[in-house]
């Protein structure tokens, strides 16, 4: 390891050093590999590192333990998830006992950029919201201007948010469109988002004309059931559960002023242990629209992107065999994001005018 | 495994205690180090270890290799094998999806179109930094620049987790000698370790993350839908992301392997207060361009074959970096637009700086460089295309807050303070008792954490390259 010369004492100085000679002249050592070593900079011992690196990990359990445990419900099933959970458990218990976590709170919650959610929670155990499309406004026959649209789900809202957006500014349309994605987030799992308060805000807040749901990829997680206990996917009971969850989120859209809500399957993936779940999702979807009627269009991205419910990675676009899949053979590429956003618009097309 | 999650802060208390605690009994030290290190990548995907595994042992088969014979012939082809494999993995991971449909199309069109399979391929994280890391190594023995290590040392060096999935590029004769005997427990700058994560820490999450939440997202996806105020900001407010983002990162890892007692080299040197584009490359991600110049300018000729041929290699060189980081048209129009400005920097061969006055070549400088990000942000050339007019499109600022200009201003204004006083304060806070930098860390992280949204923290931007 080249050591700087103790004469250089800046950066720029020791930085001059090193630059080329005349013309093909040889580099000098540029990589600055001796900057620590300028200024007679204070050393410790390895132990005080590890020392001073254990003082900011017990700070950090005792005042934001509950963060660790927390954390550990929105890692996915694994080795890894199981050792934050052994570590959060604790953490989070004794971070619970004392005061230092709600200080942190008062003193920091200002900082944070999370929208407030309101609106209720999802239903206890999957009971039906007990709402019936009767108590909707009416679904309008004649196209309506259409001033604002929301395009919100998981990662699978994006980059669709941004086609549709795209699109609709290329065709001078005037449309606002609100892009709200929630990353990783899912109906099944409120530990990140609790989709049912987070639909009512989106529609008391934004007010948008339409709303464009595109969710599904992180579905799957137990949810309590009547009895308050888990019920792990995919039999009817969770498929109930799901479904009461989407009509819920439907009718807080519907309630909070949105006209039509366009929902869109999930495309079959390429992991073949997904498939139970996206096939439950997709059920308690069309089960869930099927009452509202034309407030609620599922527009099926399964016969264009895989056909008689085939994995495929490529479909013709233009008679061009293009891949529309990112590697993980869940999400849909800015190509594939593309065509799912003209089936959008088109089914848009037939309720607004825009 | 990210370095500001959850995961990592339980991963690396224990990693460095048993470090420390190792580090005299070497035999077990580096085993350790490895297991470690590949703990850390698989996190992301376990699978790719494989491939980590793959390049550590092909590369140190090619160095063996080189090192026993003195044929020149020989060692030639030992350092093409090596090389062609390590930038083989990078070119099939990184670009296959990218040059399939082109080369599909172009054989179409001659008639000779064959069905090449169309498939999504995930890219290993990092696997741009540790294939070069590979090529270093295999080169640098080549060259005699150094000595091929023991298998095990090879291992540690091309997987070490601090530089492993964002660099900065080490080269193996930086990073090797440090092997050779247990780090002095003694002299570790724990207070410039301390320092540097706080100070990654903030830039990543509630700099670089914020811009880019609050600007930079909104605009770049939909460069229709505003007009030049707020066009031009998000444009400055990618240039203070993208630093703080990297730098940040880099910050991070220097500072978790100096923690450990390594050093890394430098790979950021306030690179807006460029006077030149040679100037910019100085100061902007030193790693990756010390290594464009030694193992692709140079070998290409560098500026001893005449001027056409430095043009030549200036442009091949930089539109390769471009390449370098993604496989996509606008990083390539990118690296293009780079070479451009280091050609004509070349070609008017520092006559500038004669003629216009240093704040004028500053100004010029930054703002070019700030055009080029617009570039390197538009996800296609379409986009970059749609940005361009929403420049000269004339309509309301909306997106202008004090908390956002206040950003930017900071990340630029710092970076054109004089570095003495920077420093000095560094230095000084380098001083400080190591427990009571400990808690200070802890506060940043606290503080740091409460600016996190819900879905947690964004993938650093050069994760994806």
């Amino acid at each position: 390891m080249a050591k700087a010369p103790e004469r250089f004492e800046t950066i720029a100085e020791m930085e001059a050093e090193a630059r080329p000679g005349p013309e093909g002249g040889p580099h000098g050592d540029d990589s600055l590999m001796g900057r620590f070593d300028r200024w007679d900079l204070r050393r410790f011992t390895g132990w005080d590192a590890v020392k001073a690196v254990a003082l900011t990990t017990f700070l950090l359990l005792i005042f934001a333990g509950g963060s660790v445990r927390k954390a550990a419900d929105e890692l996915k099933p694994g080795l890894g998830r199981d050792i934050v959970k052994a570590i959060g458990g604790p953490a989070g218990w004794i971070s619970d006992r004392l005061p230092l976590a709600d200080t942190r709170r008062d003193l920091t919650s200002w900082l944070s950029p999370d929208q407030q959610l309101s609106g209720q929670s999802f239903a206890a155990g999957g009971t039906s919201p007990g709402k019936s499309a009767s108590v909707l406004p009416p679904v309008a026959t004649a196209p309506q201007p259409l001033h604002k649209l929301l395009v919100t789900g998981d990662s699978l809202s994006t980059p669709l948010d941004i086609q549709i957006a795209r699109k609709l500014a290329d065709q001078g349309a005037g449309v606002q469109v609100i892009r709200d994605p929630h990353l990783a987030t899912g109906i099944s799992n409120t530990g990140l988002v609790d989709w049912s308060k987070l639909s009512t805000t989106q529609a008391q807040d934004d007010r948008p004309d339409a709303a464009v749901l595109f969710i599904g990829a992180n579905e799957g997680y137990p949810m309590p059931g009547p009895s308050g206990k888990p019920v792990s996917c995919c039999g009817p009971q969770w498929e109930a559960i799901f479904r009461s969850r989407v009509s819920q989120m439907m009718f807080n859209y519907l309630n909070g002023g949105v006209k039509r809500i366009y929902w869109l399957t999930v495309p079959t993936q390429r992991d073949p242990a997904r498939k139970p779940i996206a096939d439950a999702v997709n059920r308690a979807v069309r089960q869930a629209a099927a009452p509202l009627g034309g407030r609620v269009r599922v527009v099926d991205l399964i016969p264009t992107f895989t056909p008689g419910d085939t994995y495929r990675d490529s479909i013709l676009i233009d008679g061009k065999d293009t891949i529309v899949r990112v590697s993980d053979g869940i999400h849909l590429n800015e190509a594939g994001s593309s065509v799912a956003a003209d089936l959008v618009l088109q089914e848009i097309g037939r309720d607004f005018d825009y | 495994m990210l370095f500001p999650t959850v995961e990592f802060a339980i991963f690396f208390p224990i990693v460095l205690a048993l470090s420390w605690a190792l580090m005299p009994r070497q035999q077990i030290w580096k085993p350790f180090i490895v297991v470690a290190s590949y703990v850390f990548y698989a996190a992301a995907d376990p699978r790719f270890c494989l491939l980590l595994a793959a390049i550590t042992l092909v590369s140190q088969l090619a160095v063996v290799a080189i090192h026993r014979t003195d044929d020149e012939r020989l060692r030639k082809w030992f350092t093409a094998g090596g090389v062609v494999f390590d930038l083989g993995i990078l070119a099939v991971f990184k670009y296959y999806g990218f040059f399939v449909s082109d080369v599909s199309d172009v054989l179409n069109s001659i008639g000779l179109g064959m069905p090449l399979p169309l498939v999504t391929i995930a890219l290993p994280v990092g696997v741009s930094f540790f294939s070069f890391q590979a090529v270093t190594y295999v080169v640098d023995v080549k060259r005699r620049q150094t000595e091929p290590a023991s298998p095990l040392d090879a291992a540690v060096y091309l997987s070490f987790f601090p530089h492993l999935v964002a660099g900065p590029i080490v080269r193996a004769s930086e990073f090797l000698p440090q092997l050779k005997e247990p780090r002095d427990p003694d002299r570790v700058a724990v207070g410039a370790g301390l320092t540097l994560i706080a100070l990654g820490l903030i830039k990543k999450v509630m700099i670089a993350d914020y811009l880019a939440r609050e600007v930079v997202d909104k605009v770049f996806a939909v460069p229709q839908a505003y007009s030049a105020p707020d066009a031009i900001l998000a444009a400055y407010a990618y240039a203070a992301q993208i630093f703080c983002d990297f730098s940040g990162y880099t910050d991070m890892a220097i500072g978790l392997a100096l923690l450990m007692g390594f050093v890394f080299p430098q790979n950021f040197n306030s690179p807006y207060r460029a006077t030149g584009f040679r100037d910019f490359w100085r100061r902007w991600h030193m790693t990756l361009s010390r290594f464009l110049r030694d193992y692709l300018y140079i070998p290409l000729g560098g500026n001893r074959k005449g001027r056409v041929r430095t043009y030549i290699n200036l442009m091949l060189t930089m539109t390769l970096g471009g390449l370098w980081h993604g496989a996509a048209w606008n990083f390539v129009a990118w690296g293009a637009f780079q070479g451009t400005g280091l050609s004509a920097e070349h070609a008017i061969n520092g006559r500038l700086g004669r003629i216009f006055p240093g704040w004028l070549r500053w100004f010029v400088t930054f703002n070019l460089i700030v055009f080029g990000w617009i570039l390197f942000r538009s996800t296609d050339l379409s986009v970059f295309g749609d940005y361009m007019s929403a420049l000269v499109r004339s309509g309301p600022a909306t997106l202008y807050s004090v908390p956002v200009v206040g950003a930017i201003a900071l990340v630029i204004g710092l970076q054109l303070l004089p570095e003495r006083p920077m420093e000095g304060i560094e230095l000084r806070i380098g001083r400080l008792r190591p427990l009571l930098l400990g808690a200070a860390l802890a506060l940043v992280v606290l503080i740091v954490g409460a600016t996190v949204p819900s879905q947690g923290v964004p993938p650093f931007i050069y994760f994806r390259f």
